[in-house]
């Protein structure tokens, strides 16, 4: 691979895994320290759960994001289990064509939708807009069906970026 | 050309597109062709963040791989071995024990397997209990809780029953009516895994009172988490998903500094590889989302519906066709998406054909408990395919034996009202 390229594919690695870590690392705190405001002062702060529960959309996005990457995805691997060779080439670049095409779609609608959150300035919570919060949807499947786009036209080793 | 288009997303699934986009595909050529906008697509994953409880899985998933990352199977078998392994089939008790008592917490999200799994199959195996026995096990019993309180599936379908104002269901009913089946469940399972392994007896350990004790001060700080999660949640002091929090946090805090098996290093890793995971599990959950409401859209539950109510005359093939329809059910569809959807379509015929309501949500839950493992679809073979790295085939035969056991005692609480509600009345 050529020099930049590895240098933009390290720094979304970087990015994914700085994002997780923030993420799960920020809703451990937020939710106990939540608990403890709670009992100990008898109130609780109202942005945390929304944020919590966008925080899980976005490990979900991302996680995914990491999964197709790895090639690592829930999926009926049957087919798989009986062929070789070329075959299983044909087949695998098959399932990974199909994959992107979807994630592509998804990809569209997604960026229609929070392009029209962004016009209509609908709230997520507090004074905050939503449009921010929704963004995961189409980067994850932006970078998914780059991914999967990717593993259709490199060699196997090659495509893991 | 809509058959032809279905026919092709089946195609994708068996090529081996990964599953999360197959319902997508499904979902946007539904709504394609009811020419409703696919905008609808991302409004529906968008609707993950309305619940709390969800939180649960990624925290319950963190903490189940720190402790599959650490030594405490180790410590687990040493003080279950300690323990139970005086009994035949120590060790395996252990296991349908702890995951039903997970599932039971974390209402069957699949969390189970994957907090668990790498928990006791070591340990099952370290045990003597060979691979696939241990995998079929765990597979098997990652939806083994359903039935205990505060099961979520079983509060679930009280509140939708209670919202159709047809017929007065209490959900402490509910919870009560859950005990006996769940527990004839896991003592079904139990004696079946002690016919399974006659031939060769996992060995069985003298009871050692002093080794009890060391191994109780060795692992005592795991043994603290369900202390954690049961007591918090069982007192009212925390919901799950709080529950959910304290726990990963309690975890990280002593595996990373009072047991030190997980450096620092380590962790970043950790938490790549289970949310990815968890990633794939709620994106499954996402788009399922949107695939059930194409479904209603269609107004494709009530059509099979209508047909069903024509062909059954007697209470009993009633009965025994709604157990064939919701254990297929239970491993096409989310447990909650199926409850949300069926529950409102089945209550009213199950009333026309004299079912007590509170029968037929433990039998609803109780079949989509198989249906979880039921092979080719059930959520829970995917996840152990996923969590232990074995082809999903080789889990359908382990799984399969297991899986018949439950089948007969489902057949059992179907047949046997009493078994439910005898603690009711």
């Amino acid at each position: 691979m050529l020099k930049p390229i590895k240098m933009v594919v390290h720094s979304i690695r970087a990015a994914e895994s700085a994002m997780l870590v923030i993420l799960l690392l920020g809703m451990m705190i937020l939710a106990v320290a939540q608990i403890a405001m709670r009992n100990l002062l008898g109130t609780g702060v109202t942005w945390i759960d929304p944020l919590i529960r966008i925080a899980v959309l976005w490990i979900a996005l991302i996680g995914a994001m990491i999964g197709t990457r790895e090639g690592n995805h829930i999926a009926i691997d049957l087919l798989n289990q009986y062929i070789k060779g070329r075959w299983k080439w044909v087949v695998e670049r098959l399932a990974n064509a199909l994959s992107a095409f979807v994630c592509a779609i998804m990809s569209w609608a997604s960026i229609l939708f929070v392009y029209d959150e962004y016009l209509y300035d609908t709230p997520a919570f507090g004074a905050l807009p939503a449009w921010p919060f929704e963004l995961i949807i189409p980067i994850g499947f932006s970078v998914m069906t780059i991914r999967f786009a990717l593993r259709v036209l490199l060699p196997s080793q090659e495509a893991r970026v | 050309m809509n058959a032809f288009l279905s026919s092709g997303i089946l195609l994708a699934a068996l090529l081996g597109v990964p599953l999360f986009l197959v319902i997508l595909a499904g979902a946007a050529l539904g709504f394609h062709s009811s020419d409703i906008d696919l905008m609808v697509l991302p409004i529906e994953l968008y609707r993950l963040t309305e619940s709390s409880v969800l939180m649960a899985l990624p925290l319950f998933a963190f903490a189940g791989f720190l402790l599959g990352e650490a030594k405490t199977a180790d410590r687990l078998v040493r003080v279950s071995m300690a323990a139970l392994g005086w009994m035949p089939g120590g060790m395996m008790i252990i296991g349908l024990m702890t995951c039903a008592f997970f599932t039971m917490l974390t209402g069957g999200s699949g969390v189970t397997i994957v907090a668990l799994g790498a928990l006791l199959l070591p340990a099952l195996r370290a045990a003597g209990y060979p691979e696939p026995f241990s995998l079929g096990l765990i597979t098997t019993s990652g939806s083994l809780g359903l039935l205990l309180p505060p099961a979520i599936p079983l509060l679930l379908y009280g509140i939708i029953a209670q919202q159709m104002d047809i017929v007065a269901v209490d959900v402490a009913d509910l919870f009560i009516a859950g005990i006996v089946p769940a527990l004839i469940m896991i003592l079904a399972l139990y004696f079946y895994g002690l016919w399974a392994n006659r031939r060769a007896p996992a060995p069985t350990q003298k009871f050692i009172p002093k080794e009890l004790w060391l191994a109780f001060l060795e692992s005592k700080w795991e043994l603290g988490i369900p202390v954690l999660v049961l007591g918090g949640v069982l007192s009212g002091w925390l919901v799950l998903s709080e529950a959910a929090a304290a726990t990963a946090l309690y975890v990280l805090i002593i595996e990373v500094f009072v047991y030190k098996d997980i450096k620092f290093g380590q962790l970043v890793g950790i938490m790549r590889k289970s949310m990815v995971m968890v990633g794939g599990i709620l994106l499954i959950l996402g788009v399922a989302l949107s695939f059930t409401n194409f479904l209603v859209d269609a107004q494709v539950p009530e059509k099979i519906f209508d047909m069903v109510l024509d062909l059954f005359q007697s209470k009993w093939s009633f009965l025994l066709f709604l157990n064939v329809f919701l254990l297929a059910l239970g491993a096409i569809l989310d447990i909650f998406a199926a409850l949300i959807i069926m529950v409102p379509l089945i209550l009213p015929v199950a009333l026309h054909y004299g079912v007590d309501p509170v029968h037929l949500g433990i039998i609803f839950v109780a079949n989509m408990q198989i249906g979880y493992f039921t092979p080719p679809v059930g959520m829970n073979l995917f996840i152990a395919s996923y969590r232990f790295n074995k082809p999903i085939s080789e889990l359908y035969v382990a799984t399969l034996p297991f899986m018949v056991v439950l089948m007969l005692v489902v057949l059992l609480i179907t047949y046997v009202p009493q078994l439910s509600l005898w603690l009711i009345d």
